[in-house]
């Protein structure tokens, strides 16, 4: 079995398509395997390749997945490829597979385990994406800048930032990826771009967590004084906001 | 202090109620308002920001999402997506029911304009909420409470340029034009029905009556279906795709009501609860502006459209009674949403339930199920209960429960059942049919494989056949599938009516009266 190993990345991922497919021309699509490192554990028969990023392969495979099979299916691949499950490359590998030989109608023929499997990480990546649209909070600093700390699984804050780049067009804002180190930034009547943290940057901007104003206290008591105590459910509540998700939500803070 | 205050609203006179109005707000934070307003807002069941798609502009502040966007869930388990408050809780009527009702003793306040549009604007900016929801109590009169609050919402999406999401539950009432003007400014706007037949309004609401409230409710409709058709849409509300494929769909363009066929917008209303004349014209033009509104505001008249909400186990209606007539609504007022509200005891009163009954939160959980089977699934009141049996079983939900009482049609073999037949079997939902029909073109299925597609086999395998065969041995029997449902249901049910109860870690060393009580 040859194995390629990549980085957590976008790019590094689809080179690493890229590579793997081209020894499966010659050894056959069953004989590779695809994971994102740290590998933990390798196997002793497993023959181990490192695939650097390389942009111009990343742009081919992505080419042509949009123009020979369908941007839709680029779509659930590269939300396949933002999950932070461990089968969720190889997965998409797998995914591809089948799209090449039948089109875009992989997508609905989800009776193959591999096309089945790729539903269900595009759905949960969708979700998540939703979720922190959802329970994101930004802290005002001074009602100059907002900042907002995220601790997502997925690799998800680009496309948050995107709904927010629509919503709040005209105030600066970041929005901070806790676990990968690494920001959304929104100029005033700017475009979003994406900005590596170096520690200092990022501790610096940990801190603005613990800037609480007069709305966070508002929004607090409002948050207490709306819920119905005859119908307490905590049990419901914590079916739509789970733990995890909640902790950068100053409701439930303080 | 506060038997003075009431007695100056009894008088209603506007000069020396206002002076003294502005005396006691001053005694009030904002914070403190906000936390009674919201308190006093809390039993108003809609918060929805759906409906509407908007994009949002340079310069402004907001969009808005079709979805709808939840921003947090209280400890009720209920979404907070808006920020729910009353302008004010001062109130002249005296709705039994209501825990603002002008005997109350409870504190009162009002939110100044300028003071609120701040509050949504910074909570909006902190992705804290997704709008504003936006009622009030009856201040002076229905129109001086609805001139302050279309100066509010005047003041939110011009000077501050909001542009996200606003609902508006609009004052029983309320004259034409103001409510034509909050129209205008709004994304949806609702008028409460409170209860389903003028009888119990009569009772519990002394000071409002149902052609008050239906009335508005008319002209809203028709004035979003003048709008509607103006920009070249349908005249009725979008609603969700599936219902294309179901004949026997509520909003199907061959739909009936009371077996009468419906043309236009309006057709069927006299039916609503209780014969009132109406004047069967459609007056399209009800509410339409006259000149210009507040600058250079374009907009639709409430775009994500209009919804209700309907109080229930305060008065003995049935539930064959609450879903005919949500039925009725959707159809004959095109109505987006209809809301159900467990009354929860606040007020001591005999013609009400006694404070401490529980809240019927069970029952209002199968008027919602129910209300999702006319929305999303094809189902017409008339199927899922009958005269001779108006109410919903509690014990199984009521897709299964008018399921089993149709074994004559399963089980369906998933291979081969249409779309709409699919969506009629328990455990089935909109996408796991979709799914389902999506792919058995391509391949096999198992029930390995629909499990794992979304579809429920707790409650679908006594009624679904996969490639000739059933899951496991069943009896296609009623009273062996209703108890082996029941059965299984039976844990979640408790939970839902006694979600409220606490509970603790048993110990030896304490005792327990509370338990043989």
């Amino acid at each position: 079995m040859n194995v390629f190993t990549c980085e957590d990345n976008l790019e590094s991922k689809l080179t690493c398509i890229y590579t793997a497919w081209e020894k499966a021309i010659k050894v056959g699509h069953s004989n590779v395997r695809l994971e994102v490192e740290p590998i933990y554990m390798s196997n002793l028969f497993d023959e181990y390749t490192h695939v650097e990023a390389d942009n111009i392969k990343a742009q081919k495979v992505s080419n042509s997945i949009n123009s020979k099979i369908s941007p839709d299916v680029y779509i659930s691949v590269y939300y396949a490829l933002l999950s932070n499950e461990d089968d969720a490359l190889d997965s998409a590998y797998r995914f591809l597979i089948n799209a090449f030989k039948v089109g875009n109608n992989a997508i609905f023929a989800i009776n193959t385990p591999e096309n089945m499997r790729m539903m269900e990480l595009r759905r949960r990546v969708g979700n998540e994406i939703h979720s922190f649209v959802e329970f994101l909070r930004f802290h005002s600093i001074n009602n100059q800048v907002y900042i907002g700390h995220i601790e997502p699984k997925a690799d998800v804050i680009e496309l948050v930032g995107r709904h927010f780049d629509d919503r709040m067009p005209s105030e600066n804002w970041m929005i901070i990826d806790d676990n990968r180190r690494y920001a959304v930034v929104h100029p005033k009547d700017g475009d979003n771009y994406i900005k590596q943290l170096s520690s200092e940057e990022f501790e610096r901007l940990r801190q603005t967590e613990g800037i609480d104003d007069v709305y966070t206290e508002m929004w607090r008591a409002f948050f207490d004084a709306i819920a119905i105590k005859e119908r307490a459910n905590r049990r419901c509540q914590m079916n739509h906001i789970p733990l995890w998700m909640r902790k950068h939500a100053v409701e439930f803070q303080g | 202090m506060r038997t003075y205050v009431r007695k100056r609203i009894d008088s209603a006179n506007k000069c020396s109620y206002n002076v003294y109005m502005s005396n006691i707000i001053s005694g009030f934070t904002t914070k403190e308002k906000l936390e009674i307003l919201a308190d006093a807002a809390k039993y108003d069941v809609a918060c929805t920001s759906s409906g509407v798609d908007r994009k949002g502009k340079k310069g402004e502040l907001g969009n808005s999402k079709a979805c709808g966007i939840c921003h947090s869930f209280a400890a009720d388990g209920r979404c907070i997506s808006l920020l729910k408050v009353l302008m004010t809780n001062h109130c002249v009527y005296d709705c039994k029911y209501c825990i603002n009702r002008r005997s109350n003793d409870v504190p009162r306040a009002a939110f100044e304009p300028e003071e609120l549009c701040n509050l949504v604007i910074e909570f909006y900016k902190r992705n804290y909420i997704e709008g504003l929801f936006f009622s009030s109590g009856v201040m002076v009169s229905p129109d001086y409470t609805s001139e302050k609050m279309c100066e509010t919402l005047l003041l939110l999406r011009t000077k501050y340029h909001f542009n996200g999401y606003i609902h508006v539950k609009t004052i029983p009432g309320t004259s034409d034009e103001l409510i034509a003007k909050i129209g205008l400014l709004a994304d949806r706007i609702s008028v409460n029905l409170e209860l389903p037949t003028a009888e119990s309004l009569k009772e519990l609401a002394p000071n409002k009556n149902f052609s008050k409230i239906l009335d508005p409710m008319e002209k809203i409709s028709d004035t979003i279906a003048a709008h509607r058709l103006a920009i070249g849409k349908d005249a009725r509300m979008e609603r969700a795709n599936i219902n294309r494929y179901l004949d026997n769909s509520i909003f199907n363009s061959r739909m009936t009501i009371d077996g009468e066929k419906v043309k236009a917008i309006g057709d069927g209303r006299e039916n609503i609860g209780l014969s009132r004349s109406v004047n069967n014209k459609t007056d399209y033009t009800a509410l339409v502006p006259q000149g210009k509104q507040g600058g250079d505001l374009k907009r639709p008249f409430a775009p994500a459209g209009q919804s209700t909400q309907m109080i229930i186990g305060a008065t003995p209606e049935s539930d064959l009674t609450l879903l005919e007539t949500t039925q009725r609504l959707y159809q004959a007022y095109d109505l987006k949403r209809v809301f159900f509200s467990a009354y929860i005891p606040i007020n001591e009163d005999k013609a009400l339930p006694a404070i401490g009954t529980a809240p019927p939160l069970l029952r209002e959980h199968r008027l919602y199920q129910a209300d999702w089977l006319l929305r999303y699934y094809g189902f017409q009141a008339k199927e899922l209960l009958t005269e001779q049996r108006p109410f919903f079983n509690e014990q199984i939900d009521p897709k299964c429960d008018w399921a089993v009482r149709h074994l004559e049609a399963f089980p369906v073999e998933v291979k081969t059942a249409s779309y709409d037949v699919l969506l009629r079997v328990p455990g089935i939902g909109p996408k796991s049919a979709m799914r389902i029909i999506n792919s058995r073109r391509y391949g096999a299925l198992s029930f390995e494989s629909l499990k794992r597609m979304g579809v429920v086999l707790k409650r679908a395998h006594y009624f679904i056949t996969c490639n000739g065969k059933m899951m496991f041995k069943t009896r296609i029997e009623e009273d062996y599938i209703t108890s082996r449902l029941a059965d299984s249901e039976s844990k979640e049910n408790w939970r839902i009516a006694h979600q409220n109860e606490q509970f603790h870690q048993m110990t030896l060393f304490e005792t327990y009266g509370a338990m043989s009580s």
